[in-house]
């Protein structure tokens, strides 16, 4: 199933007398047949099935924007030569 | 006087000659050498050393003997060695076969002083194991062996000494040589101590010289010394720092060095500086992925890439700072839902579905439900459902179309709706006013023009859903898979929304049971049987089962699934296995649930007659219904079909002459004790007595003694249906009485009288009288009829009389 939002090229929030002109609109460019413009006003108009049109908008998650991190962390020397490799020496 | 003499003489010079012989000599020796007289043996022997076969040996023997007694090595070894020189002088193959045992015993005794003469020396413990290696151990082979091991001992503690002071002179390759030897020796000698320390001072060396070495799966090093191992496990956590494998390093500090030392302070401030100049990196990194986030340059993939490295990294994180960890862990929401929204706006369903299921609880939150079920609608649309995947996807789509919470979240996203209302009134996420919370536009009331049907809206979208599911699936096969899982899926979630009337998630089975809600729903249907004893609850519960025994849905599953088993038995002809499930347990558990015990008769009567229809003549179905019976508490329907089924088989089985008189008659038996008042089982049976009680008048059967006991059963066990028609038997009797008379018998002969058998007039009855005698009186006590007083049993037999009940097949 087309999206008949898609198909009319009307947006979600698109009233009654707006569909219905998209309708002929979309009849005369033609993109789409006949019978998937029939059916895609078809169900904009009958306001239960918009609903299960408007069903497959994805819901949109509130979140909040991402912040840069920032830290007090600070870069460390690492010296590994310092280290006395005979600390524990086991044949003194 | 002179003959005497003679003789005397004769005797003298006899018994020189006899002392003279070698085994006269050989004797006297043997003698001395149990009286220990070891010297004077080996004269004896020396004189008969090449003239007796046991010389050589018995005189190495003796001076063996002599050897170990005395006290220095070197006279000993002197003596041994001279043992060894007498090889030469043997010339006979059989004495020198027996002087070899006293040969062996003598090396060994020479290896044994060799060895303890070593004094731990390499070079002779090595030329002493030669020795042995080519001496003669004839019978001493375990000594021998022994000893060798001994040396190997010896020898793995020497190397592992000696490799010692080579190391200590920092000889490290020449210390690993010689360290491998004592390994090689300490394997031949078990020597377990001196392998585990020798493999650790091989790793040692190695680290002193630098190179890498694999302590992954050493536990000999783990069993060496435990100052070794101090050694050992610090340079070898230096190797790896001063290698940049600090991940590697902190696993051996934390395994190996947990103990305080100023030196180990300083491997663990190194693993610290470390790991926060790693994080350092990674924030850095972190925050160059957060701005290409934001000018768009990130793809879908490096985001996927990027989420996913998150965990990880946190849990890094959490050992340097905590704080920072959390404004790691912090980020990761709003790039799921970057994630999830990328996913779907290419159409990457799939991808979305995964990824949502990996999101902890994902069903709990509304708007990651409706995506779920957006993915699914998608994924099945582009026609990619297959057999590994169409379970989840179908089982996500109806929880979340079933879940009126998802439906209502989703008008939040609708603009157009002013002026219209909606109503859960026909909703088929819920039976009636469940919600706790319901938003201003929503209600209960009757659907109208401005009233919308939410139900409406849920069964618009699962019927698209069906038309694609029609449409996209092109797998004959498959499309009855998924068929079959869609409308169970969604009777069982059905089921559920009916009965619970509770705010909460209702998922299908199979999502349920993925994401571990079966229990929830178990428990909730457990408790509304509880309440209103509804066992619609119960079965509604049974797709919920994973494998928790405990609930009362799981009692109800076994109940049912007893009948089941019982069923299945039925199909297979399967009776021991029917006989194996009547236990008072199983009858227990199905009685409890007046749903399934009151179908178990019916059940049971369906699925054999289901059975009948295949084959009406199937003798093996017999014991089946003979099982089925005793199993059903319920059972007269069960005794009818089988009384019924046993007459039609025995009919037509003694009509074709495929079984005889006698087994119709057991089978009968059988029938007539489940139906005793059926007319129809009573007569067939009656004319089964009399067929048999005529074949034993006429000798054509062998079983008398058993259709006598059968028959004898009979009499005790008349019931009146069985009176009221047994008068084909006294006609029987009647009729053969008739032609003995028209014979010319004296009838009176078998009169049922203990006089019958001598008649005053002499006459007696031979064999055969007396078995006609017999059969007539069987005749008669069985064939007797009784008048009822019932008016509904005269009018039964009235009936009967003018053939209204039923025929007579015979």
């Amino acid at each position: 199933m087309k999206n008949p939002y898609t198909i009319l090229g009307v947006s979600q929030d698109a009233e009654k007398a707006e569909i219905m002109k998209a309708q002929m609109l979309a009849m005369k460019y033609k993109k789409y047949s006949l019978q998937e413009i029939q059916i895609a006003a078809k169900q904009l108009l009958d306001p239960a099935k918009r609903l299960a049109a408007d069903f497959m908008f994805p819901a949109k998650i509130k979140a909040r924007r991402i912040q840069i991190i920032q830290s007090n962390l600070k870069y460390q020397d690492i010296n590994v030569n310092a280290l006395n490799e005979d600390a524990f020496e086991s044949l003194k | 006087m002179e003959v005497v003499i003679v003789l005397i003489i004769l005797g003298i010079i006899g018994y020189l000659i006899y002392q003279s012989l070698p085994n006269t000599k050989f004797e006297k020796a043997q003698a001395h050498f149990i009286a220990k007289n070891y010297v004077e043996a080996i004269n004896v022997l020396n004189g008969i050393f090449d003239k007796h076969n046991d010389a050589p040996a018995k005189f190495a023997e003796c001076k063996l003997i002599l050897g170990q007694g005395l006290k220095a090595n070197s006279e000993k070894l002197k003596a041994f060695n001279e043992i060894l020189e007498l090889r030469k002088r043997i010339n006979n193959t059989s004495s020198i076969a027996k002087f070899e045992n006293i040969e062996a015993k003598t090396l060994f005794e020479i290896a044994k002083i060799q060895y303890e003469e070593t004094k731990a020396d390499i070079d002779k413990l090595n030329q002493n194991l030669k020795f042995i290696d080519n001496a003669n151990k004839k019978g001493l082979e375990t000594d021998f062996n022994t000893l060798r091991t001994k040396h190997f001992y010896q020898l793995s503690e020497s190397y592992f000494k000696k490799a010692i002071e080579i190391e200590k002179s920092n000889k490290y390759p020449d210390a690993i040589r010689v360290y491998k030897k004592a390994i090689e020796c300490s394997e031949k000698s078990s020597n377990s101590t001196t392998k585990h320390n020798a493999v650790a001072r091989i790793s040692i060396c190695r680290l002193k010289l630098n190179e890498s070495i694999d302590l992954q799966e050493n536990s000999e090093v783990q069993k060496s010394d435990k100052e070794y191992q101090k050694d050992l496990f610090y340079r070898y956590s230096v190797y790896l720092l001063k290698n940049g494998d600090f991940q590697q390093a902190e696993n051996i500090i934390s395994t190996h060095l947990n103990f305080k030392s100023t030196d180990i302070e300083k491997l663990r401030d190194i693993l610290k500086a470390e790991k926060a100049n790693i994080a350092l990196n990674q924030i850095t990194q972190i925050n160059q992925k957060i701005e290409q986030l934001y000018d768009n340059s990130l793809s879908t993939e490096e985001l996927s890439k990027f989420y996913n490295s998150l965990d990880s990294i946190v849990s890094s994180l959490k050992t340097v700072d905590l704080d920072l960890s959390e404004k790691v862990l912090a980020i990761k929401p709003t790039l799921f839902n970057r994630l999830l929204t990328n996913y779907i706006s290419i159409e990457q369903y799939g991808n979305a579905i995964n990824l949502i299921y990996k999101y902890p609880k994902f069903w709990e939150s509304p708007e990651l439900l409706k995506n779920l079920g957006i993915c699914c609608y998608g994924y099945t649309s582009k026609g990619l459902l297959s057999e590994k995947n169409y379970k989840i996807v179908i089982s996500s789509w109806l929880t979340a179309v079933y879940s009126d919470n998802v439906i209502l979240k989703s008008l939040e996203d609708t603009f157009w709706d002013d002026n219209y209302t909606f109503s859960l009134v026909e909703s088929i996420g819920s039976n009636y006013s469940q919600h706790e919370e319901v938003p201003e536009n929503v209600n209960y009331d009757e659907i109208s023009e401005s009233n919308i049907s939410i139900g409406a809206t849920q069964r618009e979208l699962l019927q698209q859903f069906e038309t694609i599911i029609h449409k996209q699936i092109k797998d004959h096969q498959l499309s009855i898979q998924v068929n079959d899982f869609y409308d169970k899926e969604r009777e069982a979630i059905e089921k559920v929304v009916k009965i619970l009337a509770t705010d909460i998630l209702f998922p299908t089975p199979h999502f349920a049971i993925s994401n571990g809600l079966n229990n929830e729903i178990i428990k909730e249907l457990d408790s509304d049987y509880e309440e209103y004893s509804n066992e619609e609850a119960l079965e509604a519960g049974v797709p919920y089962i994973k494998n928790s025994t405990s609930s009362i849905v799981y009692q109800y599953f076994f109940a049912n699934d007893i009948i089941d088993r019982i069923k299945s038995a039925i199909e297979a002809e399967n009776s021991a296995t029917i006989k194996k499930l009547n236990t008072n347990e199983n009858k227990g558990w199905i009685e409890k649930f007046d749903n399934i015990s009151t179908i178990v008769e019916d059940s049971l009567f369906n699925t054999i007659a289901n059975k009948i229809s295949e084959d009406d003549e199937n003798e093996a179905l017999i014991a089946v219904m003979e099982e089925c019976i005793a199993f059903s508490s319920n059972n007269e329907k069960l005794k009818h079909q089988y009384s019924n089924y046993v007459a039609s088989y025995c009919i037509s089985k003694v009509n074709d002459d495929v079984i005889d008189n006698y087994k119709a008659l057991t089978l009968m038996k059988g029938a007539y004790l489940r139906s005793p008042n059926n007319p129809r089982i009573c007569k067939n049976f009656i004319t089964l007595i009399r067929y048999n009680l005529m074949d034993m008048l006429n000798d054509r059967t062998k079983k008398t003694t058993d259709i006598y006991k059968i028959l004898d059963w009979v009499k005790s066990n008349m019931s009146q249906t069985y009176k009221q028609n047994s008068s084909e038997l006294s006609n029987a009797r009647k009729e053969i009485l008739q032609q003995l008379k028209e014979a010319g018998v004296d009838t009176s002969l078998f009169d049922d009288s203990p006089f019958g058998l001598i008649q005053p007039f002499g006459q007696s009855l031979n064999a055969d009288g007396l078995k006609m005698k017999k059969v007539l009186t069987y005749l008669k006590d069985l064939g007797s009829i009784q008048e009822t007083t019932n008016p509904l049993d005269r009018l039964r037999q009235l009936r009967q009389q003018l053939n209204l009940d039923d025929d007579l097949p015979f």
